[in-house]
């Protein structure tokens, strides 16, 4: 046999051999809860809240009210979780781990979105009482920031009144305090009779950027919205719902967190660390080259090795992992309406009150017979 | 070489245990213990519990069992349980709370009680109404007002008073019952207990 016909048979053949396994594409569906899920299951336990709170919302947004509570149940701790004795905690405080080593519960505005979405759940669920447990939660979140920023959701505080009112409480001085909160927004009177409450949403909400240094801080990109207001139409009758919480605004009123200070000593470890290594390792090989300063030379050279090691190694890195699907602004609207079947018509305004064509949507709701019908409006 | 060489390693050793020793000093995260509510501490969960919901009805159900009215009722007086009304910023199973409060009653009462399932009347007046209706047997033995009014109605109050800041969190919940005679709207029997519960999250939480 000619050895080069031979070799020009077997190197495409061996070469075949080598070639890279084909791999089928994975299927996915155009279902983004199904993927949302698929993304979870696929998730580290650290990152799988994170997944469960952006997948809920998307189940919520989309009506699926089973899904979306079971998935705010699974993220959210019970309510008066005290969160510690977590080993992934003690790494999150560690030199040699990033903060995000933790596991994900957010930060108190993310917790407090969490409390609300769960509220809004049990009202549609047709518990108000506990609805507004978990708007009192949410706002209790908002305890510790910046002082004259406590405490300052409006919708939560209005909400709480509401719910009070509706179970034949005082909401006076919940009212109150959201009309504090809420400054020049002026927010209606309640009205116990009214049995479609609308929640709305508008815009992107904030997102957490390295900050510092050596990435130890949390900064945050603020959020946008092109909406700043909504008009919603039915049997006749027009809500205002003008923009009432800024999430933007609740995420960068929380003021230090006790976390930053130990990501601050990291993070002096850490420049420590590359200081003395940068200092050491050069004047060090320096001093290697004559005989009689090379054993200092040396020390020189092992000690700024370590120092480089250990700067190296250490991870003063904040946790920028975000809630990203959460809205720049909540708002809220309420109306009386006959049980049954009605169209409702949401119109979105800029600033400059001009309609946003482009965002107005019809829906058709159903008043119940008892109880009141929650309705929940994203303009994205 | 032996005289040299601890200064540089010794100084950068220095630095670094320094910022381990701080950063992983395990006062951060303060662990949890339960505790009376005038009592000073730090507890595992600061909401509603299921020891709480087992202390509560255990007690209530004592304390109602020896209330005179009860304990020296002719008969058995028929007893409606209310859903409890719930003012904390917990949300919670109400269901589960009615259930304990009415297992530890009847296994303390040894039959002085008679329950009334009134959260079950849109059942009970669809299969009356069924009977009634000949789309099932039993009509006839049914007779009008068969449904025992309460002689006495069980009612249930959670209220609480929270509070978060850097040092960490507290819970205060006070639970009332009252035993009310429908007749009479007197209030026959009172009962409270309370619990307060306060705790921080680790320091990578704050």
């Amino acid at each position: 046999m000619n050895p080069a016909w031979a070799i020009s048979v077997l190197a495409p053949v061996l070469a075949a051999c080598q070639a890279p396994p084909i791999s089928r594409a994975p299927e996915y569906s155009s279902d983004l809860v199904v993927e949302g899920k698929r993304l979870i299951a696929q998730a580290p336990a650290k990152d799988k809240n994170l997944w469960r709170l952006r997948v809920a919302l998307i189940a919520l947004k989309e009506d699926r009210r089973k899904e979306a509570r079971e998935l705010f149940d699974q993220a959210l701790p019970p309510a008066g979780t005290v969160l510690s004795g977590d080993a992934t905690m003690k790494r999150a405080r560690s030199l040699f781990s990033p903060e995000e080593a933790k596991v994900f519960y957010g930060e108190p505005y993310e917790r407090a979105m969490g409390w609300f979405y769960r509220g809004v759940i049990y009202w549609m669920d047709g518990e108000p009482d506990n609805a507004r447990a978990c708007f009192r939660t949410a706002q209790l979140f908002d305890t510790a920031p910046k002082s004259g920023h406590r405490g300052d959701w409006i919708l939560m505080d209005y909400l709480d009144g509401l719910a009070s009112a509706k179970l034949g409480s005082d909401g006076g001085a919940a009212l109150e305090r959201a009309r504090t909160s809420a400054g020049d927004i002026k927010l209606a009177d309640y009205d116990v009779s009214a049995n479609v409450l609308v929640f709305l949403q508008y815009g992107y909400g904030p997102l957490k950027k390295s900050g510092g240094d050596v990435g130890e801080g949390i900064v945050y990109a603020g959020g946008n919205s092109l909406t700043q207001s909504a008009v919603v139409r039915a049997a006749g009758r027009h809500m205002a719902a003008p923009a009432l919480d800024d999430l933007t605004f609740q995420a960068t009123t929380r003021g230090m967190r006790q976390m930053d200070w130990v990501l601050a000593r990291k993070a002096r470890v850490k420049k420590t660390a590359d200081i003395v290594g940068e200092v050491s390792l050069l004047p060090g090989i320096i001093l290697t080259q004559p005989e009689g300063t090379r054993d200092i030379g040396l020390a020189l050279v092992g000690a700024g090795l370590v120092a480089k090691a250990v700067g190296g190694s250490t991870q003063p890195r904040s946790d920028t992992r975000t809630w990203n699907n959460l809205p720049q602004y909540l708002a809220f609207a309420s109306t009386r309406l006959p049980p049954g079947k009605h169209p409702v018509e949401v119109d979105f305004f800029d600033e400059n009150d001009n309609l946003i064509p482009a965002l107005s949507r019809k829906l058709t709701i159903n008043v119940k017979p008892k109880g009141d019908t929650i309705v929940f409006v994203a303009d994205k | 070489m032996k005289n040299i060489i601890p200064i540089p390693t010794l100084g950068l050793c220095a630095v670094l245990f320094g910022g381990c020793a701080s950063i992983n000093d395990p006062s951060y995260g303060v662990q949890v213990t339960e505790m009376r509510a005038d009592e000073r501490g730090f507890v595992a969960g600061l909401g509603i519990e299921s020891q709480d919901l087992v202390t509560i009805a255990e007690k209530m159900a004592r304390g109602m069992l020896n209330e005179e009215a009860i304990a020296n009722a002719e008969g058995k007086p028929n007893i409606v349980i209310e859903p409890i009304i719930n003012e904390t910023r917990f949300p919670i199973a109400k269901d589960i709370f009615l259930t304990r409060i009415r297992v530890a009653l009847n296994s303390n009462a040894k039959g002085k009680m008679n329950f009334l399932a009134r959260e079950r009347i849109d059942v009970l007046e669809k299969e009356r109404n069924l009977k009634l209706s000949g789309q099932v047997t039993g009509g006839e033995k049914v007779q009008a007002n068969e449904f025992k009014g309460a002689d006495f109605i069980l009612t249930g109050k959670f209220q609480g008073i929270s509070g978060r800041g850097k040092a960490g969190a507290s819970d205060y919940v006070l639970y009332t019952f009252q035993l009310l005679n429908p007749r009479t709207s007197d209030i026959v029997w009172e009962g409270f207990h309370e619990i307060k519960k306060q705790g921080r999250d680790d320091v990578s939480y704050r």
